[in-house]
């Protein structure tokens, strides 16, 4: 079982591990477009696409490692204003709405992905790049997170502290 | 469903999750699948709510932000920070409240060159909240200066916004961009003046420090070693955004290139530094961008549903006197800048607002102007503006909802007495195109 | 009575979006009691690149969009792209009945029509363009702004040093120098402010706009007949009254450019025949090659290039 959760875990920081090195990327791309523009060259179209996909893939891959940081920002107002046992109960029912939202989203997102893979769909943009190769990024993503926040529906660990205030 | 039953279960329904706690990308999702399935046809809208957050997150104009954060990161980060601010602390002698000064007047400067408010944000705030905050500044004498100059990006040109805005509204782009140059250098003066009274009302907002004197020589010395290197980057970037070697949103990427040059030529480079930027800049990047995924579909459902094309037409069906249809207009603009993101208000009002403004005899270059305050306004107002939230990302930890809210509040003052000052005096506006 | 929800691509101060605003007018005004479009607004509503799959997928009924915002799942639209005719030749010869046929078997879905055609597009330099011997135009050194309908013919053709570029940011990028030539559709130059550095057009012009209303299939099939006929009817009427209009505007946008000084250069005799054959050729092969990977294949090339393009 142990392997399990280590073999787990480590994905969950492989993924923001590549979500880091993309936002390395989206610098290398910029400047390496540029430069090849002003030294008279046709910048190669992929670096700019790259980019633009490169905000999605960094955006979904990075996602569930910030569950497990807290680091996205909510807002305690309800939970700082009630006794200890209601806000750990409402910590609790916040979390299971997440992991709802996450698993609604993933269920969707397996959809999708097989709709673009049956459909062929392309993105068209300078290059026709397979959709799927896009949208495969959903479930993997709200999957994990689905996971990430159930962790606080059943942990030790709540999401909330009841300090008043954005917490991260 | 009517609009406002429409306008009321989407807003109640996000409001009510992220009083209660939900993180607020996953507020908006929540609330995107309600509004999916209530208006696009049920199951199926999720599936488009998916392809609508592809659609907003692949998009080039979200690549600066990140690379903007990095660059403030690692300034901060190899202590390249520390030691400009250091410099420029010891150089500007004992005036109260300096940095803040300094916030205000290099964020002036950035706008001019920015067009984009997150860009402006996430640069100004990773680079000098940090110091700030360890050089015991309250936080509201970072933040709120910060919030304000990010929305100066907007009015003082060139900016994306003001572009978008007279292309879609059909009036002169390069009069509404000379048109913002007034006013925006209005609002750094009010925000200077802010700050200063600040400093007058609670001496002890800023620290009180006493700087040895110093003679030329080791001032220009100082000058020289810690201050010019990093502004020249800075001013390395201008000239090659100038020069039209780069676009402004490429501009991003060779600050943070250079900075990290400059790091490696001050042999403040480590793998431990460069880990702790990327983190850092990652960790406000995802945060900021998730709810960029989430809001953009909300914007949407409100529009497609009816909610906020019902609202602009109520509110403007009223045979009012013009101030009062402006009132009108511009509350509406407030209003759903609270939910909205900038460029779904601006294609909703813009077709209705016009036409309007045009019947009540107003210039259109003036009206327009109005319109951008409105939408920088929006970007800082509680409770969803998306500048609020980049900014706690790179504010100090432990800082609270309230105080990013209260440093906001002068500052959108400032915006407001400037929009009164423009409908008394329109000419501030209109001078400078009509020469 | 038949209600159809609608959503348009571009911005509704858009030209091209008044042309579809004043379709759904007639339509209203021709369909009452009968069959009504109700609009539900532009990107603010639905994401300009995200209408093709909402209408696929039944959440909006119909859409008016460029066929190039769906080129991957439909690429025939390039027969479309490089086109020298109108709608209403090829409503005549069957064209967009072929059109319709490829749309109904490879999307679900129904094409209406094919408006605001006859628009074609031309290069705009901010500096006098040049010619080699031969006359042909000379791209070397030219920063051109380009996108995916046009790339095909810049880049593998002229061999230009094309920069994508978002249409939002050519206004920055004229100013600064960053680019300084475009290709765009004879009008809406003024409306995007572009003249303001931009001061020679070439002709010949090239490529046609390919916007067209589609209509989700099953939507289509529940309309009762009248609503069907009163649907297709108003449409092939805009499809010509569309071209007569924009005609109307190109020659006032001309003038006005003309007057504030924008100057005309024409390639003429085997250049002009080889720069439109490139146009042309090159969107063809890229359509062509899309197609192969399809189901069908290239089928229906032959009859598309036909029945698009008539050959001087
Ligand atoms: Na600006
Ligand atoms: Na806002």
């Amino acid at each position: 079982m142990t392997a399990v959760f280590k073999t787990y875990s480590a994905l969950v920081y492989a993924m923001a591990i590549v979500a880091g090195a993309t936002l390395l990327w989206l610098m290398i791309s910029v400047i390496g477009s540029v430069m090849m523009r002003n030294l008279g060259m046709q910048p190669a179209a992929w670096l700019f696409t790259s980019a633009e996909y490169g905000i999605l893939y960094m955006t979904m891959l990075g996602a569930p490692w910030l569950v497990r940081e807290k680091g996205h920002v909510h807002i305690e107002l309800v939970t700082a204003a009630l006794p200890e046992q209601a806000r750990r109960l409402v910590s609790r029912l916040v979390a299971v709405a997440c992991v709802l939202v996450c698993v609604i989203l993933a269920w969707k997102g397996v959809e999708l992905f097989l709709k673009n893979i049956a459909r062929g769909d392309f993105d068209t943009r300078a290059y026709y790049y397979p959709r799927w190769l896009l949208t495969i990024t959903f479930p993997l993503s709200f999957g994990i997170m689905a996971i990430e926040f159930s962790r606080f529906v059943f942990g030790d660990d709540l999401m909330h502290s009841g300090e008043a205030g954005i917490h991260e | 469903m009517e609009w406002y039953e429409a306008l009321g279960l989407l807003l109640g329904a996000i409001m009510f999750l992220m009083a209660l706690g939900m993180p607020v990308a996953l507020a908006f999702l929540a609330a995107n699948i309600i509004g999916a399935w209530i208006f696009m046809g049920g199951e199926r809208g999720i599936g488009q709510l998916l392809n609508n957050g592809l659609g907003s997150l692949t998009t080039y104009a979200l690549v600066p932000i990140p690379l903007f954060l990095l660059m403030g990161e690692i300034f901060f980060h190899t202590g390249l920070g520390g030691r400009m601010f250091n410099a420029i602390d010891k150089l500007l002698g004992r005036l109260p409240g300096r940095l803040s000064y300094v916030t205000v007047l290099g964020g002036t400067a950035f706008s001019t060159l920015s067009g984009s408010s997150m860009g402006s944000t996430a640069l100004l705030g990773s680079l000098m909240v940090p110091e700030m905050a360890k050089r015991g500044y309250k936080s509201h004498m970072s933040i709120g200066p910060i919030l304000g100059t990010g929305g100066l990006a907007i009015i003082i040109p060139p900016s994306a916004l003001a572009v978008l805005l007279a292309t879609l509204a059909q009036i002169d782009v390069g009069a509404l961009l000379i048109a913002g140059v007034i006013p925006g250098l209005i609002l750094a003066t009010f925000y200077i003046t802010t700050i200063w009274l600040q400093t007058k009302i609670d001496p002890d907002a800023a620290p009180a420090y006493d700087v040895d004197p110093m003679s030329i020589t080791t001032k220009l010395k100082l000058l020289l070693t810690e201050v010019v290197p990093m502004v020249g980057v800075m001013v390395a970037i201008i000239v090659l955004m100038i020069n039209g070697i780069v676009t402004p949103s490429e501009a991003a990427a060779f600050g943070a290139f250079g900075v990290l040059i400059l790091a490696a030529v001050f042999r403040c480079l480590t793998w431990q530094t460069m880990k702790k930027s990327v983190v850092g800049a990652l960790r406000v990047t995802l945060m900021a961008y998730l709810i960029v995924f989430g809001s953009a579909t909300f914007s949407q459902l409100l529009a497609f549903s009816g909610a906020s094309r019902g609202l602009v037409n109520w509110a403007t069906s009223y045979d009012l006197a013009p101030l009062v249809m402006l009132l009108v207009m511009f509350g509406v603009l407030l209003l759903l800048g609270m939910f909205m993101e900038q460029i779904s208000i601006m294609l909703l009002t813009v077709p209705i607002f016009f036409p309007l403004a045009q019947t009540l005899g107003f210039d259109p270059i003036w009206f327009g102007l109005i319109m951008l305050l409105a939408l920088e306004i929006s970007f800082t107002t509680p409770p969803f503006g998306l500048l609020l939230f980049v900014m706690k990302g790179v504010a100090p930890p432990g800082t609270t909802m309230r105080e990013i809210y209260t440093s906001a509040f002068p500052f959108i003052g400032c915006s407001l007495l400037l929009v009164a000052l423009l409908v008394a005096f329109p000419q501030i506006a209109l001078w400078l195109p009509g020469l | 009575e038949d209600t159809v929800t609608a959503v348009h691509a571009f911005p509704e101060t858009l030209i091209y979006t008044q042309s579809f605003l004043s379709f759904v007018d007639k339509v209203n005004e021709a369909g009452k009691g009968v069959v009504q479009i109700e609009v539900r607004g532009g990107p603010e509503a639905i994401g300009m690149f995200q209408q093709p799959d909402a209408v696929r997928d039944g959440i909006v009924d119909m859409v008016y969009t460029p066929g190039s915002f769906y080129g991957g799942a439909l690429p025939e639209k390039d027969a479309m792209v490089a086109s020298n005719l109108t709608a209403i030749e090829t409503r005549e010869n069957g064209g967009i009945e072929l059109i319709d046929q490829i749309h109904q078997e490879k999307m679900g879905l129904k094409y209406l029509g094919w408006f605001d055609s006859g628009v074609c597009y031309n290069l705009w330099t901010r500096d006098e363009p040049s010619f080699d011997a031969d006359g042909n135009l000379e791209v070397e050194g030219l920063k051109l702004r380009g996108n995916n309908v046009y790339n095909a013919f810049f880049t593998n053709y002229l061999g230009a040093q094309v920069i994508d570029l978002p249409t939002g940011e050519v206004y920055s990028a004229l100013q600064r120098g960053v680019v300084d030539a475009t290709g765009w559709t004879q009008i809406g130059l003024i409306d995007l402010k572009w003249n303001e550095f931009l001061n020679y057009r070439i002709e010949p012009c090239f490529f046609s706009t390919d916007l067209g209303v589609i209509v989700n299939n099953e939507k289509w099939d529940s309309l009762t007949d009248e609503s069907k006929k009163i649907l297709q009817d108003v449409a092939i009427q805009h499809e010509k009254d569309s071209v007569e209009a924009l005609r109307a505007k190109r020659d006032e946008d001309f003038a006005a450019l003309e007057e504030a000084g924008m100057k005309v250069v024409t390639l003429e005799g085997e250049a002009k025949a080889n720069y439109l054959a490139a146009a042309r050729e090159k969107t063809w092969e890229r359509m062509k090659e899309v197609m192969a990977g399809q189901p069908g294949g290239t089928d229906n090339y032959d009859q598309l290039i036909e029945l698009f393009y008539k050959l001087d």
